[in-house]
């Protein structure tokens, strides 16, 4: 296993324990992952090495505005090259009050299966 | 002359932020009858409101969140609760008996409390506190109120920025210019190693090809008007910049990210004493400061990494000084608490003697490998308690728990 060539070093971002990972193939050129301390961290190591995928936040300002501002995120990770093609349609929003936290602003936005929500609440 | 009408109460917090909420939940929850929350903003919910990104949650609602989805949830709870909330009111003073002086939307009002909590955050540091030499243009924020701009004011603060600092702030807001089509030219710490936690470097940095450039500050700030560079150089093992390794890098806007300090003002003027290792109150295990009957939790008691532990801090605090104001007092502190090698702050500093199950907030110097952190008896050299952690960064606040009693003074240390 020590000439198992090594493919990345990352730290698993799930939680703030913030474990190292060292990502690696074996012999038959499957996965390898080590230095994970719970369950979650080998899929977490294999996808972020293979397909990254992140969250976002911003905020959009309300209809009629120009400083009441609508926070916004997804309710899922999406491939991280997805994340500038979702803020081009996020900057289209004008949300018109009010708006409650949750409420679903763009639903499944460019096929990615996330929805962008609201994140606060504005009367 | 009137008399000054004086109002009761038998909790009051100061400070509607992560920390101060759960601290006035935490009152009510304990039995308090009538607790007041005491906010200098218009609404509650103190920095969470501009932390628009995800994050929060994952400890207290055991998912990940964005702080004004935390916020609001902890200010439903206390609607539910019959909390008197005081928004946009300042606490001018604060009195070792407990006198509360009160500037609020309806005037100028005293508040006398059975128990206080102190929740009222921190603040950033500034170039004046670091010291930047070179012209006095526009164009330098504090990542925070950059960040305050940007998510709750919808301003562009500039084209091209040089971050100075790697705390998560200055790296979330690295992420976030990436994402406003700001070009972020780089984050300079001059310390070996990231001051923010490790997810952000990888989320906010990496993802974006930001470099992040250790052992190296900003020496120079140059511009009339508007910030047209920052000179950057290398430091060498004592901080200091190595002549011959400056470079300047142009740009329009400079962020600093360079540390947090607990907003104490009123904890002085209470004449509370305050740690020089935590820039906030020394406690006891109930987190009561040096004057009676005033508790202190979140980041004006120390900095923490992550907003639920300034909450869970919050909901103890609070617990404890709704015990205080019902008749309970705790017997003399006599057990101090120090930081031995390789630990920067251990918090509780005090300790009643006798007690068990007290469980220790601390960080380390440095980052540091296959490290042993020990709680030693500093007259019988017995070991109370003992963790080994695979890895320790100073970015993170750690917890270690001792079962037992302790009646001697004790040592928090570290050994790799």
């Amino acid at each position: 296993m020590s000439e198992r060539p090594v493919v990345d070093r990352l730290t698993c971002v799930l939680c703030p324990v913030g474990c190292e990972l060292e990502v690696g193939k074996d012999a038959a050129g499957e996965i390898q992952v080590q230095g994970n301390q719970c369950d979650k961290g080998l899929p977490f190591a294999v996808e972020e090495v293979l397909h990254p995928k992140r969250n976002l936040a911003t905020s959009v300002p309300l209809g009629g505005t120009a400083a009441r501002m609508v926070s916004v995120r997804l309710t899922r990770t999406v491939p991280r090259e997805m994340l500038f093609p979702i803020l081009k349609e996020i900057a289209k929003l004008r949300p018109e009050a009010p708006v409650r936290r949750g409420q679903v602003l763009i639903p499944d936005v460019l096929g990615t299966g996330a929805d962008v929500i609201a994140t606060r609440s504005v009367a | 002359m009137m008399a000054e009408r004086i109002e009761t109460c038998d909790v009051a917090v100061i400070g509607g932020g992560p920390a101060g909420l759960a601290a006035a939940l935490g009152a009510r929850r304990a039995g308090a009858g009538s607790v007041v929350l005491i906010e200098r903003d218009r609404t509650l919910g103190g920095i969470l409101n501009q932390c628009i990104h995800d994050g929060f949650g994952l400890f207290l609602y055991k998912e990940t969140i964005s702080g004004p989805e935390y916020a609001e949830r902890l200010i439903e709870d206390v609607a539910r609760e019959s909390i008197k909330v005081e928004a946009g009111a300042m606490v001018l003073d604060l009195a070792p008996d407990r006198l509360l002086r009160v500037n609020a939307r309806q005037g100028y009002r005293l508040i006398r409390a059975g128990a206080v909590v102190l929740a009222m955050g921190c603040r950033e540091r500034t170039r004046e506190m670091i010291e930047i030499p070179g012209t006095r243009p526009a164009g330098i924020f504090t990542a925070g109120s950059a960040q305050n701009l940007v998510n709750l004011q919808n301003l562009r603060i500039g084209h091209e920025a040089v971050i100075l600092g790697s705390g998560d702030i200055g790296l979330i807001m690295a992420r976030r210019l990436a994402f406003e089509g700001v070009a972020v030219k780089g984050v300079f710490e001059i310390l070996p190693w990231a001051s923010g936690l490790e997810r952000n470097v990888r989320q906010c940095l990496m993802d974006f090809a930001i470099p992040l450039e250790l052992g190296s500050t900003v020496v120079e700030i140059r511009g009339r008007d508007r910030v047209e560079s920052v000179v950057v150089a290398k430091v060498d093992g004592a901080l200091a910049p190595v002549a011959g390794t400056e470079r300047a890098i142009p740009c329009d806007t400079l962020l600093l990210s360079v540390g947090l300090i607990p907003e104490n003002e009123l904890s002085k003027r209470a004449g509370i004493e305050l740690s020089p290792l935590t820039g906030g109150a020394v406690v006891d295990e109930t987190l009561m400061t040096s004057v009676e009957g005033v508790f202190s939790c979140g980041n004006v008691l120390h900095i923490h990494d992550v907003a639920d532990r300034a909450s869970f801090e919050g909901f103890a605090a609070g617990k404890r000084a709704a015990r205080f104001a019902a008749g309970e007092r705790a017997a003399a502190r006599t057990v101090r608490v120090s930081a031995g090698s390789n630990v920067r702050y251990a918090l509780p500093q005090l300790l009643t003697a006798g007690k068990a199950g007290v469980e220790w907030s601390f960080r380390v110097t440095r980052p540091m490998r296959s490290v042993s952190i020990e709680i030693k008896g500093r007259t019988s050299g017995r070991i109370y308690a003992r963790k080994k952690f695979p890895r320790l960064l100073p970015s993170e606040l750690q917890k270690l728990k001792v079962s037992e009693a302790i009646e001697e003074d004790i040592e928090v240390a570290g050994h790799e």
